[in-house]
Order: C-alpha cells, then structure tokens, then sequence
C-alpha cells in the first residue's frame, strides 16, 4: 500500500518547530515518508541542534529526506563547494552582515553533509524541489507564467512538481491548451499538435505550514502546526 | 566413416558461416581445422589469426581443435564430421585431380585425406555469393589480445573502417573485448549489407584485461594502417578506465542472489 | 528587408568563402553570425579575420569560449572516448593555433544578439550548450523564445538547418489556495513565435556535404534555407597539410560530424 508523503520547508534551523512538526505527523494515519524541501537552515539562529536531529533522527521520528535550498546553497558557495561563485545574498544591501550570520549559525562539522545533498528527488513520477528545475533559488508560484511551469515540469518530465521557496500553498493544475508545430528543413516540411498534459504544480508551504499528500489518490492537504485547516482538502480522496 | 570434407573459397564468402550452421545441423562429434591459404601474385591472404576458430568453438561446445596435430584427436570414429577450411581466391581448375599444392602439402603435415572438396562459387551444395574480381589485395592484422574498448568507440571506428575511411576495404574481421566481459566476433564482407556484430558465449568476469584471443584481420586496397592503428588507440580503455568501469559491475555482481 | 544568418563555421574557410559570395551575389549587406568560428577544422585564425575584415556581428558559441575558458571550463559531452580524444586534440591545436589577437576577439563576443524581435544565440537562450531540436517539446521550445522576450528566435549548434513556427497555443489551469475558495480557472493565450536553425557553413550534419545558411526577410517574414556547394577537396587538403587527423578530412568530405556518435549499434545490450 503506497502511504502518503509530508513535505515540510523552511525550518530555518527551529528545532521546536521540526518537533512540533514530528508530533503532528504522528497524529495522522499513515505517513511513512516526511521530505525537509530545503532551507533547513537560516541566518536567524544557530542551525545546529536541528541539523543534528536531522542527520541523526530520534528514535520515533519519521525519518527525514532532504534536499538543499536556497540558505544551503548560499553557504555552499560561500565556502567554495560551487567554484569561484559569490553568494547571491552578497548582492543585498546586508548581505555580508547576513552571511556572516549564517556562518556563525551552522558548525563547520555539517558542511560536508550539506554539501552531499541532493537538488532534487524524483518519485513516482512527482519532483520534490526546493526552487524551480532551472535554479534553485527562484520561487515558482500559482501566479507565474503558466508556460513557465509547464517548462520546468517538462524539465523534469513529471507530472507533479512540488516546490518549496514561495512559501506559498497551492495547487495549479494544468487542464487543457494546445499549440501547433510546422517545422521546415531542407529536404520536407511537417505540422503536428500538442497537447497541454495533465500536471500539477504543488506549493508546500514554508514554516510552520506544511503539505501532505497521497501519491496513491493524489489528494492533497495544506496543513500547518498552530491547527488543521477546515476544508482544505484538495484532490479525490 | 569419418566424414572429412575440405571447403575452400575466397576470403569472406561465407566459409566460416556454412561451417557453424552446417556442424549445429550436425549435433554430432566433429573438429575443425583451418589452413594457411593458397598464395596468389598480388593477393596477401589475411592472417590465420585463430579469429574462426575460436568463434566456432564458443559455438560449438564440442568442437574439436584440430589445429595442433596430436596422434589422440585423429582417432578415427565412425561419426566425426571434421571440416577443414582454407582460403583460396580462385576456383580449382577442372582438371585439377586433388586440391591446391600449398594446401595439399599442410593436409600431409596433419595426417589427413579428405573424402570430400568444396569450392564457393563452384559447388552448388555450398551458397552462392557474390565475389568480387580482383587484381590487387593488400593485408593487415593487428593483435589486440588484452586490449578492451569502448563500445561506442568501437561503433564509431567500425563504421569508418567498413566505409573506407582507412581505405578500400573488402573483407574484415576481429574478436574485441568488452568492459563487462564479453566478447564480439565482428564481420564484414564488401558484397554484404551491414556488419554482423556477434556475442560470444563465455563471458568472463570484469576482472582486468581478459586473456583470451583477440585479433583484427582486414583486406582491402591503399590502406592505411598508421590511421587505424591511431584510431585504435584512441578507442582502447586504459587500465584506469577500465577498472572504474568494471568496479561498479563487480558490486553489481556481488549483489546478486543466487537462483535454483 | 532581407539579411542572412550563419553559423558554426568551424574554421573552414573555403566553406565560409563560398556562403559569403552567395550571400554577396543576393545583394544582401546584413549577415550575423552565431559562433563557432573555430574548432576541427584547419583554417581559425584566417576565419575568425575574415569575420572580423567583414564587420560581422557575432554572438559566442560553444567553441569559442571552451577556446578562452580551457578544457576544463568545457560543457561538452562526447558519445564515446574516442569523439572525446579527438575533440580534445582539436581542442589543443586550434588553442595552440590561434593568435592571441584572434583569441581576443573571441573572448569579447556576446552570448546574444538582439534586434527588435529577432534574438540571435548559439545554443539556446539559457546556454551556449543547449541543443534546440526540432522535435524538442513544443512548449519548451516556444518557453525559450517567449522567456528572452523575441518573436524570431535564430539559433545554431546543431548543425542542421531548420524552420520552426509555434502557433494557435494556449494553455488552461486551475488554481486552488489554501482555504476554501473555489478553484480559479484561468486561460493563457501563446503567442506565435518562430525558432530558426542556420545549420552550419563549416560541418554539415544534415546528409549533405553542402554548407547551409538561412536568409530571413524581416518584413514579409519569409525564411529560406539556403544550401552552398563549396570546394571540399580543398579544406580536406588544409585538414592534412595542418597536422590534423586525417580521419577529420574522411569525416567531412562524406558529411559526417567530426566527433560523430555512432552509427552503427554499440555493443552495450545483450545478446539478441
């Protein structure tokens, strides 16, 4: 039986929040798998103690997957894991203060962990992301160009892409649409239509707010610790 | 009796071919032995680089090699079929009473008498093919023994070889090693459509540098053999290589459950 | 008004030669070029000159900045070791080859060329090493030319000269938000946009040992593919005389790539 996911971003390195998290999950019937989308660390606070619980999960825990996002990439660049890179936040008006921040939040003792996780996990035909496929640090949302989102669906050929950095909970379903292609060479010329296919772009949620979701039914709940929401439910479960 | 037949034909007539599907259709005890062929002005034989033989003995499990004569393997027995194969580029002549000299005089070395001749193009119990008229054939082999290439380089030197790219080419043949073990009998003829890429059977372990036979035969015209020798090395993996090729296929193998 | 677009001339200067007299002989002033002006063949810095004699916007491709970056800034995947050996070897000769003058010149080139509508690129609006192909998804590829801002996208790095129109498109979404709102339904009408191969003056890959270019005329719209016989021999010649391998001047002169993949099956599946 495929059991259902949650998908939890932004944790900013709030050990109290990721627990309260774990708590929540357990309340509910069958989730066996939990994805951390990235930003699991912050300038805000020192990130340690939840990175720790992260790589090594208490007895209990759902067991956590991760992926990186825009905070790890800034501090992997920042320590030359990327080559001559700047940091993008270096480009803000505060950006050295942030990124100072940012070092003093996370031990060196987590950058090689860090630095060993993935852009991205492909499962049952859905990508869990923290960005966009193009680039890790632009949000991806239910007000972006739809040709966009078909592209960056198309760049991982799946039918749900789950993304993480608006910060935003949304479902956009693509439901119809076409185009027509004439293509001449030297030697023919040739016409065909495509058709828009049937694919979703999940935003999860940032924070406290969180996403679960039923691969089996792909129903979708929008969630979030300080209290269930009503009528939320998305999809045909 | 003992069936001893000798089949002779110019260089990439299909001897080798008939030979397989004709000792499969036999099932029974049987051996082969390939000679030296006939020397000809103008003509270089490919070298008897043990390309066929080997590929009929991964064939044919029980093949016997007659290629080293021992007093033992000539043991007559009722029901050995024993296929002698050499290369010559023209037909017997009518009148002719027994075979070619040259191949006359290595039957005599080996203790043995035919009961049967067969010439491609003459014999119609063997298979017509087009064979084309030369004047001029030059040769060249290359042992390879121990080398292992990269399969799409291989794809790619293969296809410029066969398409004249080292150049005229009328007749080629090889067995090349494979990073995962295996071995292919590679086999082209000018008058063919398509190369024939053959798996042999044994496969060995992705251990290093097999140790079995491994040759590059080819005839043809104005060819180029420092072309193909460069382009060969640029397509043989290095030791380096091929050990991070052959590692993961090693755990791969490691793996696996045993089956009942 | 008519002007002419060409691509990956790849040092091949009687090629380049030819196209520009046909281009010459239409009475057509405004060509752009879409880079790759040097790699495998035997003529770089006498190409790049000519460009730069004949004033003729450039954009960067492939080759070029590989030429600058070195090997190890290279994007390039090859389809065997042996297409990688010899594009390394071509790599080394022309960095070797080219005059610092040359390689100057290529360092300043543009990744991209704009006019009004019409963007010109190498590979792709993301990336000098991204293949447009003609079958690629067509709302990726009308992505590509709507995301740069351009009606007319002209494009090279395949070597295979095409025209692609995207028309009629549309796509329909429904959105649902956290609550419960019920879900929006909204319509987005595509505009028509156009991508354009110039394929390539230097290394044909479309079957032919011609060179091809494309002429496009900016007011009724019309693209035509143009295809140029050059003298062959003569660059096939220059391959050898260079030191290059001579494999190279076999390759061209039947129309194959010069690191081509294979044509043939490679021996990777089991046995069948």
């Amino acid at each position: 039986m495929i059991e259902r996911w949650a998908l939890v971003s932004g944790l900013c390195g709030d050990l109290d929040l990721y627990e309260r998290i774990q708590s929540d999950l357990k309340k509910q019937r069958d989730i066996a798998d939990l994805f951390v989308l990235g930003d699991l660390i912050g300038p805000d606070r020192n990130c340690d103690a939840l990175l720790m619980r992260l790589r090594q999960p208490k007895r209990g825990d759902l067991q956590p997957n991760c992926i990186y996002g825009w905070w790890e990439e800034q501090l992997l660049v920042d320590y030359g894991y990327r080559g001559d890179q700047k940091p993008d936040v270096c480009n803000d008006p505060d950006g050295a203060t942030t990124m100072r921040h940012l070092r003093e939040a996370v031990s060196q003792e987590h950058l090689n962990w860090l630095s060993s996780l993935q852009f991205g996990f492909i499962e049952l035909d859905c990508g869990l992301i923290h960005g966009s496929s193009a680039d890790v640090g632009v949000p991806l949302q239910e007000t972006t160009s739809p040709l966009i989102l078909l592209d960056r669906l198309t760049r991982l050929d799946v039918n749900r892409l789950f993304t993480a950095r608006s910060g935003r909970q949304f479902r956009l379903q693509l439901t119809g649409g076409q185009i027509q292609s004439k293509v001449k060479d030297h030697a023919r010329e040739g016409q065909s239509n495509q058709a828009v296919p049937k694919r979703s772009v999940i935003g999860i949620g940032s924070g406290a707010n969180y996403t679960v979701y039923n691969p089996a039914s792909d129903h979708i709940k929008f969630l979030s610790v300080a209290g269930r929401s009503g009528r939320s439910n998305l999809g045909f479960g | 009796m003992q069936q001893i037949w000798l089949i002779t034909g110019p260089p990439g007539c299909g001897k080798t071919n008939w030979i397989r599907e004709t000792l499969l259709n036999h099932g029974g005890s049987c051996a082969y032995l390939r000679l030296d062929g006939t020397s000809h002005d103008g003509l270089e034989l490919g070298h008897n680089a043990g390309i066929d033989r080997s590929w009929l003995m991964d064939q044919i499990p029980q093949l016997e090699d007659w290629s080293e004569p021992t007093s033992d393997s000539q043991l007559s027995s009722s029901d050995r079929f024993v296929l002698i194969e050499a290369q010559q580029f023209s037909a017997p002549k009518p009148s002719a009473d027994g075979p070619d000299p040259e191949i006359k005089q290595q039957l005599d070395r080996f203790n043995l008498t035919h009961n049967r001749m067969l010439h491609f193009g003459v014999d119609p119990e063997l298979p017509k093919q087009d064979t084309l008229d030369f004047t001029r054939l030059e040769a060249w082999h290359l042992d390879l023994q121990g080398c292992v290439w990269d399969p799409n380089s291989l794809s790619s030197f293969w296809f410029e070889l066969v398409n004249g790219a080292y150049g005229d080419m009328y007749r080629a043949k090889a067995l090349m090693n494979m990073p995962d073990g295996r071995s292919f009998f590679c086999n082209w003829m000018v008058s063919q459509s398509g190369s024939q890429f053959l798996p042999l059977q044994s496969v060995v372990p992705p251990t290093g540098r097999p140790r079995r036979r491994s040759h590059l035969v080819i005839q043809g015209k104005d060819l180029i053999p420092s072309g193909i020798e460069s382009t060969i090395n640029d397509c043989l993996l290095s030791d380096d290589v091929l050990e991070l090729q052959q590692a993961p296929l090693r755990d791969q193998q490691s793996n696996l459950q045993p089956t009942f | 008004m008519a002007h002419a677009v060409i691509s990956c001339l790849h040092a091949n200067l009687a090629a380049f030669e030819a196209v520009l007299d046909d281009i010459d002989q239409q009475g057509i002033k405004t060509i752009t070029c879409l880079g790759d002006l040097v790699g495998y063949g035997p003529q770089p810095n006498e190409v790049v000159e000519l460009v730069r004699q004949r004033a003729i916007p450039t954009c960067q491709g492939c080759w070029d900045e590989d030429i600058i970056d070195g090997l190890n800034a290279c994007e390039c995947s090859y389809p065997s070791q042996l297409a990688e050996r010899r594009g390394h070897q071509a790599h080394h000769w022309t960095a070797n080859c080219l005059t610092d003058d040359n390689k100057a010149f290529l360092a300043q080139l543009p990744t991209t060329l704009r006019r009004d509508k019409l963007l010109f690129v190498h590979g792709s609006p993301n990336s000098q090493h991204e293949y447009l192909l003609p079958d690629m998804n067509a709302f990726a590829a009308l992505e590509r030319v709507e995301t740069a801002g351009a009606e007319t996208l002209f494009c090279g790095h395949t070597h295979q000269p095409y025209v692609r129109e995207l028309s009629g498109g549309s796509i329909r979404v429904s959105v649902q938000q956290s609550g419960s709102e019920p879900a929006r339904e909204q319509e987005m009408t595509l505009p028509m946009c156009r991508i354009v191969n110039a394929g390539s003056v230097g290394e044909p890959r479309h079957g032919s040992t011609k060179a091809t270019y494309v002429v496009h005329d900016d007011v009724s719209g019309e693209v035509s593919i143009r295809e140029v016989n050059y003298d062959v021999a003569k660059t096939c010649q220059a391959i050898v005389e260079a030191g290059l391998p001579e494999v190279f001047a076999w390759r061209l002169s039947h129309g194959f790539e010069y690191a081509g993949a294979p044509k043939m099956p490679a021996m990777c599946a089991s046995d069948d």
